[in-house]
């Protein structure tokens, strides 16, 4: 199988001794993210966000299922990540390479072990019947910002899905279907996203949103998931270079910053998409859930 | 009707989008790439072929939709052009319609025909965007046949489950049948009735002596509804972009 084709010693050179005077090679900014674009499907819960060239798209399903014998009361989510050959010739199908471990491990730690999603709330029937909830994150263009991407696509995605509705009497479970009860958004808890950042020169240099280029002449990264509100889900430091304990905590001040800008991105891209679906202006009072 | 986009992705070396009837798939081809020992073929490249489903992981039905693409585009590309090579397909199927958001368990041997069209289209339509030399170019379609015995072009999921019998068949731009894919109760009568039908749709020349059946409004005589005008369409589209230094020089 191909490998990723490492950048030329030339190139290499070039990109270092442009980031030395603090130029990128596409003209961005160092703390500047690519074009974003947020879309969604004519279903619900269908994402497709765009990266500058890298493209994630994911999709969330709901099944009904057993829950697990020690956890009556919890629903199950699972996040799924799989890199095929679409989004790069280096990508083999089948086999899990370590980008992909990486990058399912940062989701499952920044979306699902922060309690992003309720899980409780996904009980039907204590220890019966479950919501089983499922995202499938499919990358199709891989440009750099993976991890940054598929946490937003599937915030984006969560954020986006409607679950039937349904109703317990006398331990009887009714689910209902789109035409008899509008389904209803799920309980996230709050919205993580994860911010990469990379180093350069011992962490003297640090970009956001790097490039596969800038990725593959970096010395390591790091990955804050954070919310809007402020609260640190995850720090992790790859890459094996050493960085000085300042330029963490700075960098995490940074991600913080870029955390309020991806969510007001993905705010307003909901509220476009919400304005869409909205025809007639009637969804306010056809909507099924509760005002609390 | 059908919408088309040809290279959407940036880093395989060819890919497609085929959207229709419902069904939208990305397509990817990445060749001639290097092949591994226990696959490689001395004379030919090996074609492989990989469809994911939208939600969940592959199952029994992608593995059958596989084996026919594979089959049927080794028969389509060049192999022999490019020895000891790998051709490697990737399908996305994107949406599909009836696919709710909520999934049952499907059962686990039924297959899925419907999508098949749709696949053979992008698979076709990435080859062109890779420039990988092909001996001929394919049209698929669909045709469901109710229990009235009525031919319908494209149903609907609705349709489908009603229907009697479904069948896939794909014609090559020389008008043979290359594809027979059939799922039901059926006579061979009726059979012959589709591969008629199909061919009109599928191929241009024998599309002007059949008549149109009553049922079918969407497929009038207009020009798009030809599925080969598709293909061409997105070709040409193709051609007048990358031509379109040529143009402005004069």
């Amino acid at each position: 199988m191909p490998r990723e084709a490492e950048p030329s010693i030339n190139e290499k050179a070039f990109l270092l001794q442009a980031l030395h005077e603090d130029i990128r090679l596409d003209g961005r900014a160092l703390d500047a993210y690519r074009n974003l674009d947020i879309s969604f499907g004519d279903d619900y819960g269908v994402a497709d966000v765009r990266l500058g060239k890298t493209r994630v798209l994911t999709r969330i399903s709901a099944s009904i299922t057993a829950p697990r014998p020690d956890r009556k009361f919890d629903g199950i989510f699972t996040i799924t990540t799989e890199l095929s050959p679409l989004a790069s010739p280096a990508f083999e199908s089948g086999r899990q390479s370590d980008l992909e471990t990486h990058l399912s491990r940062i989701l499952e730690t920044s979306l699902r072990r922060s309690q992003a999603l309720s899980t409780e709330s996904l009980c039907l029937v204590a220890g019966r019947q479950v919501w089983s909830l499922r995202a499938d994150v499919h990358v199709l263009d891989h440009d750099g910002g993976l991890i940054d991407a598929c946490c937003l696509c599937t915030l984006a995605a969560l954020r986006h899905y409607r679950i039937p509705d349904s109703s317990v009497k006398g331990g009887d479970l009714t689910v209902y279907s789109a035409l008899e009860r509008d389904p209803v958004p799920l309980a996230l808890l709050h919205h993580p996203l994860c911010v990469t950042l990379v180093f350069f020169d011992a962490g003297e240099k640090w970009l956001v949103d790097a490039t596969v280029m800038e990725l593959q002449c970096s010395e390591g990264e790091i990955v804050v998931a954070a919310n809007p509100q402020g609260e640190v889900c995850l720090v992790q430091k790859g890459g094996g270079g050493e960085v000085e304990a300042l330029v963490v905590l700075r960098c995490v001040e940074v991600a913080m910053g870029k955390v309020r800008e991806l969510g007001k991105a993905v705010d307003g891209a909901l509220e476009r998409d919400a304005r869409r679906r909205d025809k007639g202006g009637m969804s306010r009072e056809l909507r099924a859930e509760n005002e609390r | 009707m059908a919408n088309t986009t040809l290279s959407p992705l940036h880093r395989a070396d060819g890919s497609a989008r085929y959207t229709k009837n419902g069904y939208s798939v990305i397509a990817a081809v990445n060749g001639p790439i290097e092949v591994q020992r226990r696959d490689e073929l001395p004379e030919e490249a090996a074609v492989d072929v990989a469809v994911r489903p939208a939600a969940g992981l592959g199952g029994l039905p992608e593995r059958h939709l596989e084996s026919i693409l594979q089959n049927t585009l080794r028969h389509v590309i060049v192999v022999s052009a490019h020895p000891r090579t790998l051709i490697q397909f990737t399908l996305q199927i994107v949406t599909s319609p009836g696919d709710d958001s909520v999934t049952g368990s499907l059962p686990q041997a039924s297959s899925n025909l419907p999508v098949l069209p749709a696949l053979l289209q992008a698979s076709i339509l990435a080859l062109l965007s890779t420039s990988i030399p092909l001996f001929m170019t394919l049209t698929a379609t669909l045709v469901a046949v109710n229990p009235n015995g009525i031919l319908l072009v494209e149903p609907s999921v609705q349709e489908i489950k009603l229907a009697s019998s479904i069948h896939v068949l794909a014609f090559s731009s020389h008008g043979d049948l290359l594809v027979v894919e059939s799922e039901g109760d059926f006579t061979i009568d009726k059979w012959e009735e589709v591969h008629k039908k199909a061919k009109s749709i599928c191929h241009e020349e024998a599309g002007d002596e059949s008549e149109s059946g009553s049922e079918d409004v969407s497929m009038s005589s207009d020009d798009s509804s030809k599925i080969e005008n598709v293909l061409k369409e997105a070709v040409e589209r193709k051609i007048a972009k990358e031509q379109r230094w040529k143009e402005s020089t004069g």
